[in-house]
């Protein structure tokens, strides 16, 4: 974004020089204004999560709360048998993300790098249902899943979601940058179809991986409509299945929601830094050309 | 030339496609069999006859009633020697949860629900199996809600609940406004001019507020004699209607009221007791339900009154269904199950926890002793409720009043957002309601 | 992992021989094996039935009665689905190009930093991970008229209280605004992989050229982020139409209607009463066609320039 004469051997998009030039400034003022937006109404979420009922009712209270007491914390988790709850959200969690990483980076890979009849059918029809809204199809949905005995159980809500087509959207965008070439010298080399997939074309996509990995975790902690109506005793609610019941209570205060909100959003924020590390080194080890 | 026989062709598929789609129904399709049901003396329970059996609940709560509901449930339990499974969900996925579980065939054995209208035909005839008399414990104003069209009881009305105001008593005293007694209820005029001098006395941002939701704007309706709907189906008197709702516009307009409340939650029902919690208003329109937990939350001293007058006085009743499904496995036990839940000893814990009033006949007659907090307002609820005009029961068990109601809130929304005069919202409500009416009594 | 992979290996490797034409040609197909036998049964096959009880109509999912293409002649011919059709288009394409011209200058600005570069990926990152229930709640908080967050800040720097949630244009620039929020950090993401993907010796050729940072940037960054742009463009339309959950806690599609979108409109018929079953899915069924055909148009666009 600005102008480099001389010749320093980091790129543009890493500048050498010591000297703090206006162009660095501005982008570091952008760079905070979009993180202050990103966080300022997470971080007032926090925030209040600490205060009480009367502190939030009023107009203009002040930013920090009166008290740092896990008061509201206390009182919404003694509402109900969240160890529970946290062990169903996780166990889905897991299993459906690597499930999915498994059957998605299958799939993608022969979209990206085959040349086979109907390809481009099967990539245009996955593509096609990441546009069916689940309200759309639940009812026809759970006839499916009741027919195969899935209801009130975890892998009712593990298997369904796991063949999520935007992972493999993204992971065959992603293979279409792997050069031929590689793939091609496996097979000079003798190596089966899958070994191929497994030993090249796998370790390539790391980044990738690590990006649906992610999105995975994300949506299936989050995932609400679905573990509703699938989850029907007590014993397979998931977080968001509790906290909506939570939610349900018109009589439950504000506060309370904030904090359950705040525990819903932490272990997610957890799982994404730790993904976070592997996406990095991920992508710097990955030698595309 | 060429466009001919693409036209026939797709002509010809899309006759085909039809033609499958039409002999694959999705389920089962409509027939005009209508199964009449003998008179019947019930089925006898015998001791231990459903020893080690399970039973599932679907279950909404409003708060305290859910501990009601579980010392209620504990009991049965016991005496039957049985378990069962309470599964409580938010009321706005109850319906939609529901609807997948009996199209995929997993139907809970027992429900709790506000409206029967989309379930009636997969509810359990009662008579059946609890006797003909099994009615006859009930009052006849909820009852009228719960009979399907071969006067099968298919429901249980488990509470019964009154609309009203409430008032923060610190808030008229600090005015120095007087409150009216139980016995000589406000006119609606004395209601609200009491309620704009708190205001200006005390400064709070409101003088009056209520749930947004087309129940409680019936209570107003009922108040000057009119209603969404009876029997026949669109009853409202438009000029009765204008002169009930024109004040609450009046009022948005001038922010007496909270306009941004009413504009802010789209579609969805919303309560406005955080408002009155916070001390923002000092009238209040809502119903018995709020009383426990203004007991337990409210900072204040607050009161219930009686519903102000016009042409009527009164509130409007409301209230939720108890009620077993056909498809359940075990009818008689999901029936029985219904039954000991509202037996006078269940039914009097339950309203008396929970805040709601009674719907037995003989707890009508005798009374209910609630929390101490909380006796002196539901005393003037169950005042209110000898009150209630006819018109107000009739509509409220008209299948079509939910929906209809929503109509109405949409209605008076746009009046409230300045799209259209009250008395054209009127205008343009009728022809809405009385296609819901037509099409839910198509079924 | 290991038993999917199995069950393709043995497949795939069955013919010894390398390259037999039979192998290369069935190996795609026992790849795309298990993806596709749970995606046809959990959502091909669902879908294909909604269609068919979009043929129907029914008021609880159960009890149908067949009504042709009642269905679509009632929503195509009620002014309610247009008003619906176009704040949703409204709204898709508001999102989608300020996502879009968003993302790319985050993660243009983020690549760029050498310091911190963790930091703000991660911080831009945060409000993806916030489910949409916790996104409406809070958001409907921040933006209240009176006492909300964003008003009262706007307040201290002498703007008057914005009605965000209660007048129907501020609506829906809210609602753009908080889906906009609430899915940068994943277009970010992706566009950064697409730069960090680009070869930094472009960069230096072009210095030695005497390529300007805006030359640079016009001449280099921006057609080679195409694909990922591409990626960007039809995740957000398709997100863009789709949207529901944090509106629906948040606006409720209010005021009067202002920001219901197609998704609401269908759930609305779907499951609040008076229920209109074969009504959502004949909905359901035309969103499909026009996402579809949008997906379709950006896909054939695009396929010239890609690989």
């Amino acid at each position: 974004m600005s102008t480099q004469a001389a010749p320093v051997r980091r790129t543009w998009t890493g500048l050498g020089r010591k000297r703090v030039r206006l162009a660095d400034a501005l982008r570091v003022v952008i760079l905070i204004a979009l993180v202050l937006v990103s966080l300022i109404p997470v971080v007032w979420t926090v925030l209040g999560s600490f205060k009480t009922p009367t502190e939030l009712a009023m107009r203009s209270g002040s930013v920090l709360p009166e008290s740092w007491a896990l008061d509201n914390y206390t009182d919404a988790l003694s509402r109900f048998n969240f160890v529970s709850y946290i062990t169903n959200s996780v166990l889905v969690t897991v299993g459906a993300t690597a499930l999915t990483l498994a059957i998605n980076s299958l799939a993608a890979y022969p979209l990206a790098k085959y040349n086979f009849r109907g390809k481009n059918f099967l990539f245009v029809l996955t593509l096609a249902t990441i546009m069916i809204p689940l309200q759309v199809i639940l009812i026809p949905v759970y006839q499916v899943v009741a027919d195969l005995g899935l209801v009130n159980s975890l892998w009712g809500m593990i298997i369904p979601a796991a063949a999520t087509p935007t992972g493999v959207f993204l992971l065959r965008q992603y293979m279409l940058t792997i050069p031929d070439e590689l793939i091609e010298a496996a097979r000079v080399d003798g190596s089966g179809e899958f070994r191929t997939f497994l030993t090249i074309v796998l370790p390539l996509c790391k980044p990738a991986l690590a990006v649906v990995a992610i999105f995975s975790v994300m949506w299936r902690w989050n995932d609400f409509l679905w573990p509703l109506v699938v989850a029907q005793s007590e014993r397979v609610y998931t977080l968001p299945v509790a906290l909506a019941r939570f939610n349900a209570e018109e009589t439950v205060p504000f506060n309370l929601i904030l904090a359950m909100s705040v525990v819903s959003i932490l272990p997610v924020i957890i799982a994404f830094l730790f993904f976070q590390r592997q996406i990095a080194t991920g992508i710097a080890n990955t030698g595309i050309k | 030339m060429f466009r001919k026989p693409v036209t026939r062709f797709t002509a010809v598929v899309a006759a085909g496609l039809l033609a499958l789609a039409s002999a694959c129904s999705p389920g089962e399709t409509v027939d005009d069999e209508d199964p009449q049901a003998a008179p019947s003396e019930g089925q006898s329970v015998e001791e231990g006859q459903f020893a080690g059996e399970t039973l599932n609940y679907l279950y909404f709560t409003d708060g305290p009633d859910e501990q009601a509901t579980r010392d209620n449930i504990a009991r049965f339990e016991e005496e039957y020697d049985v378990t069962v499974n309470l599964e409580i969900l938010p009321y706005s996925d109850l319906v939609s949860s529901l609807q997948a579980r009996l199209s995929g065939g997993n139907a809970p054995d027992v429900v709790r629900l506000t409206g029967l209208g989309e379930f009636a035909a997969d509810l359990l005839p009662l008579d059946e199996y609890l006797g003909s008399e099994f009615a006859d414990e009930f009052l006849e104003g909820p009852m009228l809600a719960v009979r399907n069209n071969s006067d099968q009881m298919i429901a249980v009305p488990s509470d019964l609940t009154m609309n009203g105001p409430f008032v923060n008593v610190e808030m008229f005293e600090e005015a120095g406004v007087e409150l009216p007694s139980t016995e000589e209820p406000w006119t609606w005029e004395e209601m609200l001019a009491a309620a704009k001098e708190v205001q200006q006395a005390t400064g709070s941002s409101y003088a009056f507020a209520m749930d947004k939701s087309g129940h409680r704007l019936s209570t107003i309706l009922s108040q000057y004699g009119t209603a969404l709907l009876n029997d026949d189906g669109f009853a409202l008197d438009k000029e009765k209607a204008v002169a009930a709702l024109q004040p609450l516009v009046d009022m948005m307009a001038a922010d007496e009221m909270p306009r941004d409340f009413w504009l802010g939650s789209g579609s969805r029902y919303e309560g406005a007791n955080e408002i009155f919690l916070a001390r923002e208003t000092p009238v209040y329109l809502s119903g018995s339900w709020q009383v426990g937990q203004f007991v337990n939350n409210a900072e204040f001293e607050w009161a219930a009154v009686p519903n102000p007058c016009a042409d009527e006085c009164g509130g409007f009743p409301g209230g939720k269904f108890m009620a077993a499904l056909s498809a359940s496995e075990n009818p008689q036990l999901a029936a029985e199950f219904v039954r000991f839940m509202n037996t006078t000893e269940s039914q009097e814990h339950f309203a008396a926890v929970s805040g709601n009033l009674p719907t037995r006949a003989d707890l009508a007659e005798s009374g209910v002793t609630y929390d101490d907090a909380a006796q002196a307002a539901m005393d003037v609820f169950i005042a209110d409720l000898n009150r209630t005009p006819d018109l107000g029961f009739a509509a409220n068990s008209q299948p079509a009043f939910g929906p209809s109601a929503t109509a109405l809130v949409e209605q008076v929304s746009e009046v409230v957002a300045g799209n259209k005069e009250l008395t054209a919202a009127m205008d343009d409500l009728q022809p809405e309601v009385e296609s819901i009416v037509e099409e839910m009594g198509s079924w | 992992m290991v038993t999917v992979a199995t069950a393709t290996r043995a497949g795939s490797e069955t013919p010894r021989r390398r390259r037999t034409p039979w192998g290369l040609r069935l190996a795609p197909y026992l790849f795309l094996l298990p993806n596709m036998v749970i995606f046809g049964v959990f959502t091909i096959y669902p879908a294909f039935s909604g269609v068919n009880i979009s043929l129907y109509e029914s008021p609880n999912g159960r009890v149908f009665r067949w009504v042709g293409l009642g269905n679509y002649e009632r929503i195509l011919t009620s002014d309610e689905f247009w008003r619906v059709a176009r704040q949703t288009i409204t709204y898709a394409f508001a999102y989608v190009a300020l996502s879009l011209v968003l993302a790319t200058i985050a993660a243009v600005l983020v690549n760029q930093q050498r310091r911190g570069k963790a930091f703000f990926r991660a911080s831009l990152f945060v409000p993806v991970l916030v489910s949409p229930v916790v996104v409406g709640l809070v958001f409907g908080w921040i933006l209240e008229r009176q006492g909300g967050l964003l008003n009262n800040m706007l307040g201290a720097i002498g703007i008057d209280p914005i009605p965000w949630l209660v007048d129907g244009t501020w609506a829906m620039i809210s609602i753009i605004g908080v889906g906009v929020w609430t899915q940068l950090g994943f277009y970010m993401l992706i566009l950064l992989a697409g730069l960090q993907a680009i070869d930094p010796s472009l960069y230096e050729a072009a210095r030695m050229d005497g390529a300007s940072g805006w030359q640079q940037f016009w001449g280099i960054t921006l057609p080679l982020l195409k694909p990922s742009a591409l990626v960007v463009l039809i995740l957000g339309t398709i997100h863009g139409f789709q949207a529901f959950d944090f509106i629906w806690t948040l606006t409720g599609g209010g005021p009067v209607g202002a920001t219901t979108l197609i998704v609401q409109y269908i759930y609305e018929n779907g499951f609040i009463s008076p229920i209109r079953y074969g009504t959502a899915a004949a909905g359901g069924v035309i969103l499909f066609l026009a996402v579809f055909t949008l997906t379709l148009v950006n896909w054939f666009l695009s396929r010239g320039k890609e690989d």
